[in-house]
């Protein structure tokens, strides 16, 4: 299979200091990175702040030049494209932000902001471009008079969704969203969601999704990348990697991540340590510090992203195979008593057609 | 202030007797303008946690803020009751204001950075509340600090005492931000969004030691959210507002087993959960009301698919459906109401 976008080996180094009065340091932010994302798969990168994944992000764009490694997207090779290429790679790949608002002119109307794009790629005829615009705002679930307004009328959700009209302007393939949810209310947050979902089964867009939300990854994600001091320490489809976690820290980030299973938090592993430091050159696991699993071999070598079952998912850990089985990520309403069920089931119910019903919460009259 | 508002009789006095802080109809607003927060009650009660959920433009934070009596200009409070050991907070002076706050009641902020002077040492910011008021001096509050620093898991806390905020992270920031507000030893600490700028990691380790400290300390806790999942982790009682008002409000158990309000059961419907891949999240159509509107009836009526006639004409007033398990809802519990 082709695949859209080809990341490999990818490095990033910062080095800091050098000066008359401290030692030059180096600072290893992304540690050759590999992964490969097929057409129409959302790819998600998780980690804690300080793990890498909005540099890598961003690298995606050429917005930041990596130090070694390759990225190929639909077989170009994105690090040797001069201005006009980026340019015209920029019509096929967008992004969108975690602050929508700090994206936005606030000067510039949002039926200018979203025109923007389209009159400099040249992608409609003058007289088009203002149904180009309707077109895209009904999309997202705006409308045309919004077109005449400014950034600061709009609440945070309505903001993130012109964001996302405005990075569909140019019909990109490939969408990278760093934390597109994380600033916005639950609710916001939920239509949010569907609208990438949406977007992906019409348009087929691909996304690259960076957030530190797993219940919010796990709902979106095909792929899951986990990264840890700038680099992947786990990855593969979704549903293996969350269901059976073969790298300890990606067990650490389901077990810190709060569920709504009332009084489940002190039943779980607590967090210990803090993320390791990018100036640490030595060659040991990253994680041994913080991880309950470590023995002698841990602070000997770094293991290396291999195989470790027969699935496709791949983890960096000496351990990886006789790890005891984890415990479940599992807050599936099925978990919550009759009358929560009960109740959802009647507002389900009562708000279809629109909204279809779960098939698990219909247990609920039995 | 404005004096123009007329409150309901209190008929829910003497429910909570040992709560620490009392509030009971409180009531926020600009003059001339319809309440933003309206007629509010809360019972915060030592060594528990409440709380206070809603979205935003809810009021959760201003609810908050005014607690403490740290409301921005122009806009006032009033209330039926507002007592911190039985001292009415109402109507006291800011220099006794100034006392109680820090010491017998003190508040953590989402973003520590800017809550923080960015000059001073952190040793110095969380002595100085010591100095302030409990009158030590510098050698023995010294003492103080370090250990605070250490019971919230500052590693390095003799190091760390004498770094600036921009030298921390954030979690370390949020943790000596904790250990200000704690030092005192305050019977009340409020924590508003306290781990929403953290990693979940951090939250994690943030939240375990807020549930051991209050424990510890014997303190009430009042921690403003809009993450449902960290409620159910941490909450004794909660209190789920929309627009200013209490909809609902039970034992976190009661909450979370027996949801009743329409609007706590579409907050749950909106969460991705793990049998729930693949399909679309439930969104609530609609906007909550902004301020200015002037609605007789249940504020969320307008977005609610269980609404009738009565709902966008009369107030449900707060009843108590079971034990100490209280909504605001006509249609409550919906598998009486509707077919």
């Amino acid at each position: 299979m082709t695949h859209l976008l080809v990341v490999d080996g990818l490095s990033k180094t910062y080095t800091s200091g050098g000066g008359l009065f401290s030692r030059l340091k180096t600072a290893r932010v992304v540690s050759n990175v590999s992964f490969k994302l097929a057409r129409g798969d959302v790819f998600a990168l998780v980690g804690e702040s300080g793990s890498g994944k909005t540099t890598i992000g961003r690298m995606l764009l050429g917005l930041i030049d990596p130090d070694a490694g390759s990225i190929r997207f639909d077989d170009i090779d994105v690090l040797a494209l001069d201005a006009a290429g980026l340019r015209r790679l920029r019509r096929r790949v967008q992004i969108i932000f975690q602050d929508p608002f700090g994206s936005l002119d606030p000067r510039v109307t949002v039926g200018q902001a979203i025109a923007e794009p389209i009159i400099l790629h040249g992608l409609r005829p003058a007289g088009e471009v203002q149904a180009r615009v309707s077109e895209l705002l009904a999309l997202v679930g705006l409308e045309t008079a919004h077109a005449e307004r400014y950034p600061h009328e709009f609440s945070g959700g309505q903001r993130q969704r012109i964001a996302i009209a405005r990075a569909l302007a140019v019909e990109p393939e490939l969408i990278v969203c760093d934390e597109p949810v994380s600033a916005l209310d639950l609710s916001i947050q939920a239509q949010v969601i569907n609208l990438l979902t949406e977007l992906r089964a019409k348009l087929g867009v691909s996304y690259v999704f960076i957030s530190h939300d797993m219940a919010v990854v796990r709902h979106i994600a095909t792929h899951i990348g986990v990264l840890y001091g700038g680099r992947l320490v786990e990855t593969g489809p979704s549903e293996t990697v969350l269901g059976d976690p073969r790298h300890p820290y990606t067990r650490m980030l389901l077990a810190a991540t709060p569920s709504p299973v009332p009084g489940s938090m002190r039943s779980r592993e607590p967090v210990i340590g803090e993320p390791p430091s990018p100036f640490d050159d030595s060659a040991h696991c990253w994680f041994a510090s913080r991880c309950s699993h470590r023995t002698s071999v841990c602070m000997e070598g770094e293991p290396l992203l291999r195989q470790v079952d027969p699935s496709l998912r791949l983890a960096a850990c000496h351990h990886a195979e006789t790890l005891p089985t984890a415990t479940p990520f599992d807050d599936g309403e099925d978990r919550m008593t009759a009358a929560y069920r009960l109740r959802l089931d009647i507002l389900r119910k009562a708000r279809s057609p629109d909204i279809p019903q779960q098939t698990s919460s219909g247990s609920a009259h039995g | 202030m404005w004096g123009a508002l007329k409150h309901m009789p209190d008929e829910r006095k003497g429910i909570n007797v040992a709560s620490v802080l009392a509030v009971r109809g409180l009531t926020i607003g600009m003059p001339d303008s319809p309440p933003i927060v309206d007629k509010v009650d809360l019972d915060l009660r030592p060594g528990c946690i409440t709380c206070l959920v809603g979205e935003s433009g809810s009021g959760k934070s201003l609810t908050a803020l005014s607690l403490m009596r740290l409301l921005p200009p122009g806009i006032g409070l009033q209330a039926d009751m507002l007592e911190l050991d039985g001292e009415d907070l109402r109507e006291l002076d800011d220099a006794r204001m100034n006392v109680i706050r820090g010491d017998r009641m003190a508040m953590v902020f989402q973003e520590p950075m800017t809550a923080l002077n960015p000059v001073m040492t952190v040793g110095e910011q969380i002595t100085e509340a010591l100095r302030v008021h409990k009158g030590m001096d510098q050698a023995s509050a010294d003492i103080a600090a370090l250990d605070m620093f250490r019971q919230v898991q500052i590693p390095a806390a003799e190091t760390r005492l004498n770094a600036y905020p921009h030298q921390l992270s954030g979690g370390m920031r949020q943790r000596v931000m904790i250990a200000i507000a704690l030092v005192c030893r305050p019977s009340v600490l409020i924590a508003d969004e306290p781990t929403t700028a953290l990693d979940v990691t951090i939250q994690s380790q943030i939240l375990r030691l807020i549930d051991a400290l209050r424990v510890e300390l014997g303190m009430a806790v009042l921690l403003i959210t809009h993450n449902l999942s960290l409620v159910a982790e941490i909450a004794d009682e909660v209190v789920v507002m929309y627009a200013g008002r209490i909809v609902e409000r039970a034992p976190r158990d009661a909450l979370f087993g027996d949801p009743m309000h329409p609007y706590t059961l579409a907050l749950f419907a909106a969460m991705p959960r793990a049998d729930g891949r693949g399909h679309p999240l439930a969104t609530i159509g609609g906007q909550v009301p902004s301020h200015g509107e002037r609605l007789s009836g249940c504020r969320f009526a307008a977005r609610c698919p269980f609404a009738e006639a009565r709902c966008m004409e009369t107030y449900p007033t707060l009843r108590e459906i079971r034990q100490g398990h209280w909504i605001s809802c006509w249609r409550a519990p919906l598998e009486d109401h509707v077919s």
